[in-house]
């Protein structure tokens, strides 16, 4: 059984931000996330890792729900990499990279062979092998994000959890981690579900789209299926142009926001 | 990665011959200069001489109490930074020296307004076992309260350490108001204790310190993997299977214990804490394994160096340990500031 949601309603302390969704999150697929800012999207995530508990409905794993699990026996199953991660000062990036490894481990447990090993396959699969010994904090964006994936992954666990992994990083490295999640679903079967806000890659990199608006769930399935031209209009305020390229994935060209539109047409310009 | 494991040889290896001498140093000197012959007949005799009386019953424990109480304030500051992620956290900010202190001045105080007592000097071992007791149920009430006020599980390290600022001001009001009111016959002791003082200290305030040195580096071991934990995002530590609401719990207890097991004996020596954990950082930036083994010796090492100055500087007087350790502390702190930025 997958990891799912039931009429579920979400928010902090007494603000809703979720109403109610239902989801189910397809097993080792691609899920993606998207819609505007302050939709709901992190708070989604927070509440598929169990760190935020549901208002009503409830979020389940294998058909049992998420506050009835031990938070050690859920890290044998999810791993999550929050939006803003930080290093603790100084620490180098393979010490970094053994904390994934804590849960088989335990309070005094010391590094088994095992552990070595998954650490060092983590740092091989996302290719900071050679930074081992350097601070984390002297790096780059996109290695320090790399070395943050490589913890989670030296989780083991089935799901990954990622909240917009590649929001502070620029083109190319965007695409570095957009490629090694699909390596990592395609190579170990990882279960990955992630936000993120450019669409072009959301329906690129996805297998399921969520699309989601003030706290509920618009529409979801396949890329292609899931974001319209109509949907742009409606969730994002986007006026653009859908076409479908190869492997059947939509490539979106935004021609610009709605309320220019509506501006020009008051002032008279036809674009 | 060799290289380290050599450099870190190097420095306990100083920490270790620093601490001996400054032990050696603190036998032989004070209001009178013994010989080394006389302290190693001290060491080895059944204390028939004067001398033999003064190493054995007042340097000795009082030297080795000094080590004990840096031990325990420097290991707290740390966690507390650590926890808190705030380089400015140790025990006097969060209000736990407060807490400890207002309970200790209240038996002192309670004590003497009682028929049987005088105060803790004058009153020697029955109000004084006491003493340690209520400092711990002290500061780790104020701990539990600031926990509970600053939101429980669900509170920002921010927070925490405000509610802590806060607890502190209004627990050291207090404890100033109760000695203005009724504490008039120990101002002077008690003001004296305020400043941390090893002053008169001897076996008996170390054997009511030890069980809780002994507990408290216990408790480090257990906390060492989580506190590392504890350092990245709420997040990612509970996804790694730590429940972060009892270890946060726990982490404060331990650093209550520590402080208010050594404010008890000492009074509140500040400074030491806030400034020790960040030599060790700069010493050791990697692992905070080292960090931790290089806070509790430095900071054993700066009270009992305080210590002795503080002696031997204007004998036959004697500064109290607590504005050594600032006076001493405080350039050490800034110049490794302004070394590495």
């Amino acid at each position: 059984m997958s990891l799912m949601l039931e009429q579920v309603q979400l928010g902090y302390g007494g603000s809703t931000i979720i109403e109610d969704i239902s989801v189910v999150i397809p097993d080792k697929k691609i899920t993606t996330l998207i819609g505007p800012n302050g939709c709901g999207k992190s708070t989604l995530l927070k509440s598929l890792a169990g760190l935020l508990k549901p208002m009503k409905g409830s979020v389940s794993l294998k058909g049992k729900a998420l506050e009835q699990w031990s938070r050690k026996a859920l890290a044998f199953e999810v791993a999550m990499l929050p939006q803003k991660p930080t290093a603790p000062e100084g620490i180098c990036v393979k010490a970094l990279v053994e904390y994934g490894r804590f849960p088989y481990q335990g309070i005094l447990g010391g590094q088994s062979q095992n552990d070595k090993d998954v650490v060092a396959w983590a740092m091989a699969q996302t290719g900071i092998s050679e930074l081992a010994e350097r601070s984390v904090n002297a790096l780059s964006g996109g290695q320090q994000q790399r070395v943050w994936i490589a913890m989670a992954i030296a989780q083991q666990s089935r799901i990954l959890l990622l909240d917009e992994p590649t929001t502070f990083l620029d083109w190319g490295h965007q695409l570095e981690v957009l490629e090694l999640l699909t390596k990592l679903n395609l190579e170990q079967e990882l279960t990955v579900v992630m936000s993120l806000h450019d669409l072009n890659q959301a329906a690129q990199f996805s297998d399921h789209i969520l699309v989601m608006e003030q706290g509920g769930l618009i529409t979801e399935g396949s890329p292609a299926d899931a974001i319209s031209p109509k949907i742009l209009a409606n969730v994002f305020n986007v006026d653009a142009d859908v076409e479908i390229r190869g492997n059947n994935r939509p490539y979106f060209l935004a021609r610009g926001s709605i309320q220019a539109a509506d501006q020009n047409l008051l002032a008279g310009v036809t674009p | 990665m060799r290289l380290n494991i050599h450099r870190y040889k190097v420095i306990y290896g100083l920490l270790i011959l620093a601490i001996a001498s400054g032990l050696v140093c603190s036998l032989i000197y004070g209001a009178a200069t013994l010989s080394l012959d006389q302290v190693v007949h001290a060491m080895f005799s059944q204390g028939g001489e004067h001398s033999d009386r003064v190493v054995w019953n007042m340097r000795l424990p009082r030297a080795v109490l000094a080590c004990l109480v840096g031990l325990h304030f420097a290991l707290s500051g740390l966690i507390l930074q650590t926890l808190t992620r705030n380089p400015l956290a140790d025990a006097g900010i969060m209000g736990i020296n407060a807490g400890a202190g207002l309970a200790a001045i209240s038996v002192v105080v309670g004590a003497a307004l009682l028929p049987f007592g005088s105060g803790i000097y004058s009153q020697g071992g029955q109000v004084l076992t006491w003493l340690p007791i209520a400092a711990l149920t002290g500061g780790c009430i104020t701990a539990i309260l600031v926990y509970l006020v600053s939101g429980a599980g669900q509170m920002t390290p921010l927070r925490l350490i405000l509610t802590g600022v806060i607890f502190a001001a209004v627990f050291n009001a207090l404890a100033t108001g109760l000695l203005a009111l009724w504490g008039q016959a120990h101002t002077e002791t008690v003001v004296a204790w305020l400043a941390g003082s090893l002053h008169g200290r001897n076996w008996l305030h170390l054997w009511i310190l030890l069980p809780w040195t002994v507990l408290g580096l216990i408790g480090v071991v257990f906390c060492l993997r989580p506190l590392e934990l504890i350092r990245l995002h709420d997040d990612q530590v509970q996804c790694l299977g730590v429940n972060i609401r009892f270890w946060r719990l726990v982490v404060v207890l331990l650093a209550t214990l520590l402080a208010s097991s050594a404010v008890a004996v000492a009074g509140p020596i500040g400074f030491v804490g806030l400034i020790v954990p960040h030599i060790a950082r700069k010493i050791a930036p990697v692992s905070f394994k080292q960090q931790l083994m290089l806070t509790g010796g430095i900071g054993a090492l700066l009270v009992m160096t305080a210590d002795l100055v503080g002696r031997v500087s204007v004998a036959p007087f004697e500064l109290p340990v607590g504005i050594l350790c600032a006076l001493l502390g405080v350039p050490a702190f800034l110049y490794l500031l302004r070394k590495n930025p």
